[in-house]
């Protein structure tokens, strides 16, 4: 039983997932967004240049449970015929640029070079491990929206085998897909970079470092420009923010959910900001432990460090009446039966809305099951709240990026 | 808050000794004495703050380069019953789990949730780690050592 999740997601899936896609295709969503106007109510929509599907599904390993993919194509620099589209690309508004499973690539790509005979490479540090290898500029194709000479990060390249301890000591190593759960992560977060002016300044351990063909590296200090970038703002337009518009799923959980990413914010008609959504301001300081977090008021606790994150698979909040599951998911929750709890998300500027969210049981969920709108457990952090994937089904969910204008204001902010 | 005041006069006793050896201790790793502050201070190219005192502990705060802050916790004993990190990087765990990271990363590893939340519990070691880019939190204790009267979520 304490491995029924883990189990059923790696193995069943796969003998599942066809069945279970035909039974679960429309079903209806018990999430629901009181306050929130035009803003709410999600899905697909119509194909656009700025507009690339997305989807929740098993992955490409079927390990994941609400973990949202879409696809890009990357050439080398210049080129229009060394390109390659690569499907199972994460989509996460909680990290910051674009990286690629080195193991997937075909494209002959070249490191940039940090000083003189040496690389650059990166240590991506997660919570579950580390993802180490080189940068690479590559231009950067998804739907219609294209970006030049964009630094990414090649995970697990085999030409840069040797990780510096103070990286593989972050824990274990992600630098396969098998490992990563994705062919790559696409962060289209708040920042327009992933370190910004603290690694310009300094060599920081657990972050660049520059390396020798030997494989000898040593921490570096990386000017923002070489940085790995969000490709969202190297976009000639649509390069504000971006919009996730993702259907409900059936409470009991879902083979899949369809979906798109709109770029732009108020760029084109179908980025329109509606007057009816609620915006949330969120902490703008780059150098705050609070950056991009806003409030949230759950059972009269006041959750200063909350955020909204396509990159957790649930809601993570502190809930002492509500039994952690068993064994390997103790983080997770099992109530006995689904609950519906009420909870106020409150932007930095003063707006708040109202939102209702549904807490089930993840080891009554059969194999096949990608999308599980009431999937929730614990989190270490005490004054968070975060609002996961779950929160972006049956949605429309902006994020604009830090200093980037729209017509609501200027990012950072979340809005739905 | 009595048990604070109970506490209060062996506390100052071992406040007092604690400073007599300052600074040749300073960084700890989980499970050792608390003299392997120093090592980790030195391991997680940290500076060390001043060690704070509690009546059930003590807190020693390395500070790491990369802005993330480490509380490594000791008994009044000086025995390191947990280590835990808040900032914009994740720091080596390697360096403060000591002898229980390799346990903590095979665990890790068999892992399938997300790239945001972790928690290993065992009889003998719960590691609870959460965030996300240029935001991470997390604590690793050893449940058997929790001193009387500590409740893990005060272990910041």
């Amino acid at each position: 039983m304490m491995r029924a999740f883990d189990r059923a997601v790696r193995y069943a899936a796969p003998l599942l997932a066809g069945l279970v896609a035909v039974s679960c295709g429309g079903g209806g969503n018990t999430i629901t967004g009181g306050g929130s106007g035009g803003g709410s109510g999600g899905g697909p929509v119509p194909a656009a240049a700025n507009v690339v599907s997305v989807v929740v599904g098993p992955g490409p390993t079927n390990t994941g449970i609400n973990t949202l993919y879409t696809t890009v194509t990357v050439c080398v620099p210049g080129s229009t015929t060394a390109c390659q589209t690569i499907d199972n690309i994460q989509v996460d508004t909680g990290s910051y640029g674009l990286r690629l499973l080195a193991p997937v690539l075909t494209l002959s790509l070249v490191p940039i070079s940090a000083s003189s005979g040496t690389s650059l490479l990166e240590c991506t540090g997660f919570v579950d491990g580390f993802s180490w290898g080189p940068i690479a500029l590559v231009d950067v194709q998804i739907s219609g929206e294209s970006a030049g000479s964009v630094p990414v990060q090649l995970i697990g390249d085999s030409r840069f085998p040797a990780v510096p301890s103070d990286c593989s000591g972050i824990g274990p190593p992600e630098n396969t897909v098998a490992q990563f759960g994705a062919n790559g992560i696409l962060g289209v977060g708040f920042l327009p970079m992933d370190c910004g002016t603290l690694c310009a300044g300094a060599a920081v351990p657990t972050s660049y470092y520059a390396c020798t063909a030997a494989g000898v590296c040593n921490a570096t200090a990386v000017p923002v420009t070489s940085q790995v970038a969000n490709p969202v703002t190297r976009f000639a337009t649509d390069n504000n923010g971006t919009i996730i518009s993702l259907s409900s799923a059936a409470a009991g959980g879902a083979a899949s959910v369809a979906g798109s990413l709109i770029f732009g914010i108020d760029t084109q008609s179908n980025n329109q900001s509606s007057g009816t959504q609620t915006v949330l301001t969120v902490d703008a300081n780059e150098s705050d432990p609070n950056f991009g977090n806003f409030t949230t008021v759950f059972n009269g606790q006041t959750l200063a460090a909350s955020f909204i994150d396509s990159g957790s698979n649930g809601y993570f909040f502190t809930d002492s009446s509500l039994p952690a599951c068993p064994g390997s998911n103790s983080e997770f929750y099992c109530p006995s039966s689904t609950q519906t709890f009420s909870a106020t998300l409150q932007g930095l500027s003063g707006s708040s809305t109202s939102v209702n969210f549904t807490v089930g049981n993840l080891n009554n969920l059969t194999g096949g099951i990608a999308a599980y709108p009431s999937l929730a457990g614990t989190t270490p952090i005490s004054n968070s709240f975060d609002w996961g994937l779950p929160f972006f089904f049956g949605r429309k969910v902006t994020t604009a990026i830090s200093g980037y204008t729209t017509s609501a204001g200027t990012g950072p902010y979340v809005a739905f | 808050m009595a048990r604070r005041f109970k506490m209060s006069h062996p506390m100052a006793a071992a406040a007092l000794a604690v400073v007599a050896l300052w600074p040749a201790m300073a960084g700890a790793t989980l499970g050792q004495p608390e003299a392997s502050v120093q090592s980790d201070g030195i391991g997680l190219h940290g500076s060390i703050k001043q060690a704070t005192d509690h009546p059930l502990y003590r807190v020693h705060e390395i500070q790491l380069p990369s802005g993330t802050a480490v509380r490594e916790y000791a008994d009044l004993n000086g025995f390191v019953f947990a280590v835990a990190w808040q900032g914009p990087f994740m720091p080596n765990l390697r360096q403060m789990l000591g002898a229980y990271f390799d346990d903590y990363a095979t665990a890790a590893q068999s892992h399938g949730a997300d790239h945001r939340h972790l928690e290993i519990r065992r009889a003998d070691l719960v590691v609870q780690s959460a965030g996300h880019m240029r935001a991470f939190a997390g604590r690793a204790y050893l449940p058997q050592a929790l001193p009387a009267g500590v409740a893990p979520g005060e272990l910041q």
